[in-house]
């Protein structure tokens, strides 16, 4: 098909539309899709809801957004709170804010500054998580793999962490698996890899390691094994 | 039939690949997903492999990854989800296609000493035909002869096996589901076949 052809999508304050291929789609304000959207770029600024997969070259979005399908895209840049039923798959995935998926993650690089909730697998080949909440994944596996607590949490985040725990910065995983691992503020069950690095704050059941394993005082690992 | 699995680790140490690499590979799609099977050990949970699938595949990609990209590599790999090559002997061990079909049609099929998963695709479904008794010796012929021809033109889609009969006189089509397809009163549908169902089969008598 002609690419040149295909129309463009613009919802400005409130809209509906059906899915289908576009070349852009930008939404500002209040806006859904009910079925699957495939174009080259796309924007959203407000609140979104897609009753489908979104495929995209470009995948940008400020506000919320929830999907009931997966977002597969060349590069994601997402600010705010994303609410996926589906899985993110990407070259390029930047998250700043809350994200929930279902399913599983898979990018080459992984940047995250905020909180999130991988009910399954976060995969890629660079993951640099800067926590400024909660962190949840069943597993994590990648190359290199660094997770953060946030340098300078404001006074509010850091009263709200006091409140309620959920905004902790703290990570959850079963298992973490990589070549080079960096970890902060970590609570798993195993953790295999190469070089690790087990910093402050975290707690560790079981570390498996190739050539390096560097343990903070203020960290506690139950096990290790050197193989 | 028990199949032989390898935990995560021994698949590493013995294949000499790190954890990176297996993710990253994962990401390519150049091992599927269905592969990973996770159970329960005594130290929590462990991700295990098909033994001999995941270490022929594994060996396939190291070979192949300095000529091409993984990309590229992708692209070959995917088509054939199964790239294993089983011999004449082992498949008869293993009593997947039937002596009497290998020694009558094997040779059409045999590259270098073995078979792929496409013929052994094709074998295993005329096998199947013939146990039931619907099919005879001769259309078993026909009926290779059908797939060799035309299955690889549906690119993997969805496809259902007819299998009929008119006046005694025996043929064969293949259907892109989902579809419709009418007859004339007079002819018989001896049978009809999932191919997607025909692969599950296979491929869970492989693994």
């Amino acid at each position: 098909m002609d690419e040149t052809k295909l129309p463009d999508l613009t919802i400005n304050g409130m809209g509906k539309a059906s899915g289908g291929n576009y070349r852009k789609v930008e939404i500002e304000g209040i806006g859904s899709a009910d079925g699957d959207v495939s174009c080259e770029t796309f924007r959203a600024n407000g609140v979104v809801t897609i009753k489908g997969n979104v495929r995209a070259g470009h995948f940008e979005m400020n506000g919320k957004m929830n999907g009931e399908g997966s977002l597969s895209a060349h590069s994601v840049v997402a600010e705010g709170h994303l609410n996926l039923r589906g899985r993110i798959h990407g070259d390029e995935v930047k998250l700043n804010g809350y994200v929930k998926l279902q399913g599983d993650c898979e990018a080459e690089r992984f940047y995250l500054n905020g909180g999130f909730t991988v009910e399954g697998l976060l995969n890629g080949g660079t993951i640099d998580i800067v926590l400024y909440g909660r962190g949840q994944a069943k597993e994590i596996g990648g190359e290199f793999i660094q997770v953060q607590k946030s340098r300078n949490p404001s006074g509010w985040s850091r009263m709200f962490a006091w409140i309620i725990s959920a905004f902790e910065p703290h990570l959850f995983a079963g298992t973490i698996e990589g070549d080079d691992i960096r970890l902060e503020e970590t609570t798993a069950d195993t953790v295999r890899g190469n070089r690790v690095y087990i910093g402050p704050g975290c707690k560790i059941a079981r570390v498996e390691y190739v050539s390096e394993l560097v343990v903070h005082p203020d960290a506690s690992v139950t096990e290790q094994f050197r193989s | 039939m028990e199949r032989e699995l390898i935990s995560k680790k021994d698949l590493l140490e013995l294949t000499g690949i790190s954890y990176g690499q297996l993710y990253r590979w994962k990401r390519k799609q150049l091992i599927p997903e269905e592969w990973f099977i996770r159970k329960s050990t005594f130290t929590g949970q462990e991700t295990f492999f098909p033994k001999e699938l995941i270490l022929s595949r594994i060996e396939k990609i190291i070979h192949m990854k300095d000529d091409l990209s993984l990309d590229e590599l992708a692209d070959k790999l995917s088509p054939l989800l199964y790239d294993i090559h089983l011999r004449k002997d082992e498949l008869m061990k293993r009593n997947i296609v039937s002596k009497i079909v290998l020694e009558r049609f094997g040779s059409r099929f045999v590259e270098e000493g073995a078979f792929s998963f496409g013929s052994l695709l094709f074998l295993f479904t005329a096998d199947k035909l013939l146990q039931n008794g619907e099919m005879s010796m001769e259309e078993a012929g026909m009926l290779l002869q059908t797939l060799g021809e035309h299955f690889a033109k549906l690119q993997g889609k969805p496809c259902d096996l007819f299998f009929i009969r008119k006046m005694g006189v025996a043929a064969f089509a293949l259907l892109v589901m989902p579809g419709e397809l009418y007859f004339e009163s007079g002819v018989k549908i001896v049978s009809r076949l999932s191919m997607m169902a025909c692969i599950e089969e296979l491929k869970n008598k492989l693994s």
